[in-house]
């Protein structure tokens, strides 16, 4: 029910609706036809588009609201520019940024269809798998370092997996360059507000993956992101974010890969995998059924990690043996 | 007091909760502030408390008398809640003080302790389940039609007001409607080209869209608020 | 390492614990211990370039399983008939089950470990 004002006819509840509906769309440039939105994060909706000209479907990246006083454009701004230095295949290519006619800042990239890691898991992947995953998730992350840039809110949530193996880091609007040694303020991540101050200092990331010293709003570095990978990991084997209730998968973790986890998200940054490539380089030796970096072994623990990579030929010797001493027996009555 | 229902607002850059504080601006910003809320809070009272139509006039006003008389918005803390819920609060406590004072001069009337199920004009259908949102419904629905308003000012001379009768026509009247009229037919019935339709419906949701926030940066009092409210607002929670 | 040569080893090694373990189970044959060891470390090496140079074709473990085992066997079986037809005193056992368990576990490496060639992947 509403008051009748003036000539304007009294706004029903799905009128309402549609109206907000309404404005909430974007007004996209003529040569994109609008879908559906895909997600809504803090700042911003990615949106689902048909590109008339190149008949391929495309997300746009649109802030919810027009430029203001506040950052939020420059930072989507910021985030496509980032976007568009890493050309790699792990890390979505951007088609094309502006301003739409209401003021709205956005940017276009490359549609991405297929599953977050977290679906991957509930999916029952098996452990070598989920770790592959892992190891492909690692290799934009570590392209990103090599080019100076960080990527500050890794979580399962931003990384995608596509119909063909193919594996994508998403979502880098808390990217930070490497040389700007600034300490990091700490801001909303992925629609994840911590606390809210301004519209200028707000807390960064996402808080089970994020690093201590990114917390502290401390300098950061690649070992900032090394501890998220970390906490990636970790869900991966627990099937829960560091910190939540762990979700039973099918075996106990193993106590290499366990070490790999905890090196990764060690508090103190000097002593973590100074590198993803060394993360990932280890967590490739525990798959090869090599000794790991992070767990210094015992000769017991080696000599069960040797039978256990071997075991099918020290079964087959074994067995040799016992038939050996079976006829030995044998001839002996 | 009485309700003016077209008080200008005066302010660009300060927000009603603040201009209230001001001496030099409290009456005058009080009074938009009462225009803004009148709607919700009359709807809210209705809806939420069961309250007769007759009645809520008079309460609605006693309602704004006493948050003028005490300088209850003085006492408003942003850290702590959204002004609408702090009004919806207050709002509360007012309508169970007015029922327990009435208790106990034993007084009978149409503001029963208890909703007692009568039936007035109010829909069933039209009620909230959670209070919040309820009022916060009504709030909205205040919001847009103010900003609706505003477009009407803003189109009063061709060729806005054509472009205000197809947003009108088309948005308003037919949105309802299961069988909602298409672009051809706007342009067939208006006499214009399909494609001018389209632009002219796009200006006025434009338009519309700017007005909401402006009217939303006059209500809310910290930028965190009205990005808050201006997502909610914008359907940003619609699924 | 290439798979030839691993097998190559693998038989030839597994073939002298073979021979050296007639020491024990036929201790009658202990003058003749050297021919047999040397008799059947040549078993074990053929079994071992037949085994690896069929891994260098055919990456399969279930074939290079069946394979070795029968490569095994086949040379066990020569080796049983050269005793009878040389009227000694035929270990049928002794002999036909090692030596098709030499040539399964010979089948068996060449297939999971080992190079094709140098410089190339393994099979598996």
């Amino acid at each position: 029910m509403s008051e009748r004002r003036g000539a304007v006819p009294a706004l029903s509840d799905p009128v309402l609706d549609r109206l907000r509906g309404a404005l909430a769309a974007p007004e996209l440039p003529e040569r994109y036809v609008l879908g559906q939105p895909l997600g809504r994060g803090g700042m911003a909706t990615v949106w689902r588009a048909h590109d008339l000209l190149l008949d391929r479907e495309v997300a746009f990246k649109v802030l919810d609201l027009p430029e203001g006083e506040d950052d939020l454009a420059e930072r989507l701004l910021r985030e496509a520019r980032v976007l568009a230095q890493l050309e790699h295949p792990g890390i979505v290519p951007v088609h094309d940024v502006g301003t739409l006619s209401a003021g709205r800042v956005f940017y276009a990239m490359k549609l991405v269809q297929g599953r977050r890691l977290d679906d991957v898991v509930r999916d029952g992947a098996s452990l070598p798998e989920r770790l592959r995953l892992f190891l492909r998730a690692c290799e934009p992350v570590a392209f990103a370092h090599a080019r100076g840039v960080l990527h500050r809110d890794l979580k399962p949530e931003n990384v995608m997996t596509g119909p063909f193996g193919e594996v994508l880091v998403l979502d880098w609007g808390l990217a930070k360059k490497l040389d700007d040694r600034e300490p990091a303020k700490a801001v909303c991540g992925s629609g994840t507000d911590i606390t809210g101050h301004t519209g200028h200092e707000m807390r960064l990331g996402t808080p089970a993956y994020m690093p201590p010293e990114q917390r502290e709003a401390g300098i950061v570095d690649e070992r900032s992101d090394v501890y998220a990978l970390g906490g990636v990991l970790h869900y991966l084997l627990h099937g829960a974010a560091p910190g939540e209730c762990s979700v039973h998968l099918a075996k106990p973790v193993a106590r290499r890969l366990a070490s790999i986890v905890n090196r990764a998200r060690a508090l103190k940054p000097e002593a973590r995998y100074a590198t993803v490539s060394a993360l990932a380089a280890d967590v490739e030796r525990f798959l090869a059924g090599s000794p790991v970096l992070a767990h210094p072994e015992s000769l017991a623990e080696r000599g069960l990690r040797l039978l256990s990579r071997h075991k099918v030929v020290v079964v087959l010797l074994l067995v040799y043996v016992l038939v050996r001493l079976a006829l030995l027996l044998i001839a002996g009555r | 007091m009485t309700r003016n229902h077209r008080a200008p607002f005066p302010f660009t850059r300060l927000s009603l909760l603040e201009a209230v504080r001001q001496p030099e601006l409290g009456e005058a910003a009080f009074a938009t502030l009462v225009e803004a809320y009148w709607g919700p809070v009359y709807s809210y009272l209705r809806l939420r408390w069961r309250v007769t139509p007759e009645e809520t006039e008079d309460l609605v006003q006693s309602f704004f008398a006493r948050v003028l008389e005490k300088r209850v918005f003085a006492a408003y803390n942003p850290e702590k809640a959204r002004f609408r819920t702090f009004l919806r609060l207050c709002l509360d406590r007012f309508v169970i003080n007015e029922r327990t004072a009435a208790m106990r001069h034993k007084r009978r009337g149409a503001l029963s302790a208890e909703p007692q199920g009568q039936s007035h004009e109010v829909e069933d259908s039209a009620l909230e389940p959670d209070p919040e949102e309820c009022f916060h419904r009504e709030w909205l629905r205040a919001l847009f039609a103010e900003a609706i308003e505003r477009l009407q000012a803003l189109c009063v001379e061709e060729p806005r007001r054509v472009r205000f009768k197809l947003f009108e026509r088309y948005d308003l009247l037919s949105g309802e409607s299961v069988n909602r009229l298409s672009y051809a037919d706007l342009a067939a019935e208006f006499g214009l080209p399909v494609t001018q339709v389209t632009n002219h419906l796009a200006w006025a949701r434009r338009e519309l869209r700017r007005l909401v926030l402006e009217v939303l940066r006059e209500r809310t009092v910290s930028e965190r608020e009205f990005r808050d409210e201006a997502r909610r607002a914008l359907g940003m929670d619609l699924p | 390492m290439t798979k030839m040569l691993l097998g190559t080893i693998l038989g030839g090694v597994l073939g002298i614990l073979d021979g050296l373990s007639a020491i024990v189970s036929a201790p009658e044959t202990v003058p003749q211990i050297i021919g047999i060891v040397i008799g059947s470390t040549i078993k074990g090496l053929i079994a071992g370039v037949l085994i690896g140079y069929f891994a260098r074709r055919v990456n399969s473990l279930p074939l290079g399983i069946v394979l070795g085992l029968a490569v095994g066997f086949v040379l066990a079986l020569l080796v049983c008939l050269m005793q009878r037809f040389g009227g000694e005193h035929v270990y049928w056992w002794q002999v036909m089950l090692p030596g098709s368990l030499v040539g399964l576990i010979v089948g068996y490496a060449t297939q999971r470990y080992g190079l094709i060639s140098h410089g190339r992947q393994k099979g598996l």
